[in-house]
């Protein structure tokens, strides 16, 4: 399953039927997670941080919609290597910290909690965030919060948990 | 406050350079660089108190604002209305930001205001031509009639922003920044406000004593920007950015061998250019991204350059990637 999502995102998967049943696959055994990580991965690979950003935000959405791939009815018979459990995983902590990240746009948690997956590589997987020491430095030389209040309610929630995770 | 006379020097010129403005500019320009003194005036000489809504890409945070101006001094607190607690208490030259949930008040030894010295002439004159400034119709928000206004920009460098103000008082209520598209990629407004309300120092005190027992205290890593010749330059500058500041950012007991910095402004958004040594603070390259502000990341050398402005991907790319050594 894990190789015929690769070949989707790859478009290497040529036969209707193929692409048909990996989609459908798509919707068990935590296949979306799968999914998810290789594109978390592929993206940050390319750098394209935005494209991940975009990618969590179509994920939040379909979550949305989707109920049930977060709440599988059945138990999966199949089990997952740990490798691929703990990838999951971490896609699934990446996709949240990019959500809370598109909510909030603070580099939150993610970052952290990507480090402690020691096992994977975190590093490939931590999204890009503006230091909150810059942004400090930034904001004290723009001009662009005439509303004076207006330059702490980013702080507030910017630098709020990076700043407390140092 | 070690900022008194060039601020004064700066008010000065800031007056002999908005009079011989009057003769040069189009009226609409000349309105628009008064709008924004205004604004930013009115911000800091009124007391008010309101709720703020602040929009980027996917969500809204709320806050509430209460500003005092007691005889020239100011105290400001601001509070989410969403999320964990937060609180932020300006006041005496500092800020305080308060963390009830992890007990942390984090302190910051500057105000995040009056740093950024009035519009000088270059950029009023930037601001005329690489925006086109118009005066929009009259419209209600958190329930005043507000007057619009947009300033469109001439070149994609840059993003447009659309502002309502209050007539009577020059208050910005509302802002918008929008990209080449014509999409908003940040708004904050305010939903309710009270201008001109009575209000003594003791409106804004936090909720919490000013530094609770057993809360932890914490400083930042990295002081005020100490102003100096770094060496380095930005090659290819895009238009109508001029640089306003330079120096290093102070390290530890106020030592100034941090991150230098480069701050270039066009009269309406600032972009700031740090160039820190590997393993710094920033240990990555590449783009990143939150609400107005785009960030662009490279290595040269020993060095790590990151441009940072409210301006678009594009512009920083283009800054960060020109920065060489004098």
């Amino acid at each position: 399953m894990n190789e015929d999502i690769s070949r989707l995102m790859d478009g290497e998967l040529d036969d209707d039927g193929a692409v048909d049943r990996t989609l459908a696959g798509l919707r068990q055994d935590g296949a979306m997670a799968t999914w998810m990580c290789y594109h978390v991965i592929g993206d940050t690979l390319r750098g394209d941080v935005a494209a991940s950003a975009r990618l969590s935000g179509r994920i939040a959405a379909a979550l949305a919609d989707e109920p049930t791939v977060l709440a599988p009815q059945r138990r999966v018979d199949r089990p997952a290597t740990w490798a691929w459990a703990m990838a999951a995983s971490v896609a699934a902590v990446a996709v949240v910290g990019w959500t809370a990240v598109s909510l909030t746009d603070g580099p939150a948690s993610t970052v952290a909690l990507a480090r402690e997956a020691a096992s994977v590589r975190a590093d490939s997987l931590r999204p890009q965030v503006i230091p909150a020491e810059y942004l400090l430095a930034h904001r004290e030389m723009s001009p662009t919060t005439p509303i004076q209040g207006l330059g702490p309610i980013q702080r507030v929630s910017v630098t709020g948990d990076a700043a407390l995770a140092r | 406050m070690q900022r008194g006379f060039p601020a004064m020097r700066r008010a000065f010129a800031s007056a002999v350079a908005t009079a011989v403005l009057a003769l040069a500019l189009p009226a609409a320009a000349q309105d628009g660089a008064a709008l924004l003194g205004r604004a930013a005036d009115a911000a800091r000489t009124l007391n008010y108190t309101g709720t703020i809504a602040y929009q980027r890409a996917a969500g809204v945070e709320t806050a509430r604002l209460i500003h005092v101006n007691d005889g020239g001094e100011e105290f400001e607190k601001l509070y989410n209305l969403d999320g964990p607690a937060r609180e932020v208490i300006r006041s005496n030259g500092e800020v305080r930001c308060y963390y009830p949930d992890a007990k942390v008040v984090r302190v910051e030894p500057r105000t995040f205001r009056n740093a950024f010295p009035s519009l000088s002439p270059q950029q009023q004159s930037s601001l005329a031509q690489y925006y086109t400034v118009r005066k929009g119709g009259v419209g209600r928000v958190a329930g005043l009639e507000a007057q619009a206004w947009t300033f469109e920009p001439k070149d994609g460098l840059r993003y447009g922003h659309e502002l309502w103000t209050d007539p009577t008082t020059g208050m910005l209520l509302k802002a918008r920044m929008l990209n080449e598209r014509g999409e908003v990629v940040e708004q904050i407004a305010f939903l309710d406000i009270v201008l001109g309300a009575k209000l003594g120092p003791e409106a804004a005190k936090p909720t919490w004593p000013v530094s609770p027992p057993d809360w932890q205290v914490r400083r930042p890593r990295t002081g005020k920007l100490v102003e100096a010749d770094t060496g380095w330059v930005v090659a290819k500058l895009p238009p109508g950015y001029a640089k306003v500041s330079e120096g290093r950012l102070g390290g530890r007991g106020g030592k100034s061998d941090g991150a230098a910095q480069l701050v270039f402004s066009d009269g309406m958004v600032a972009v700031s250019v740090f160039i820190d040594r590997r393993g710094g603070t920033q240990r990555h390259v590449g783009r990143a991204r939150q609400g107005s502000l785009n960030q662009f990341s490279v290595k040269q050398d020993d060095y790590v350059i990151t441009a940072l402005g409210e301006v678009p991907p594009d512009a920083v790319q283009a800054i960060a990637t020109s920065v060489t050594r004098r």
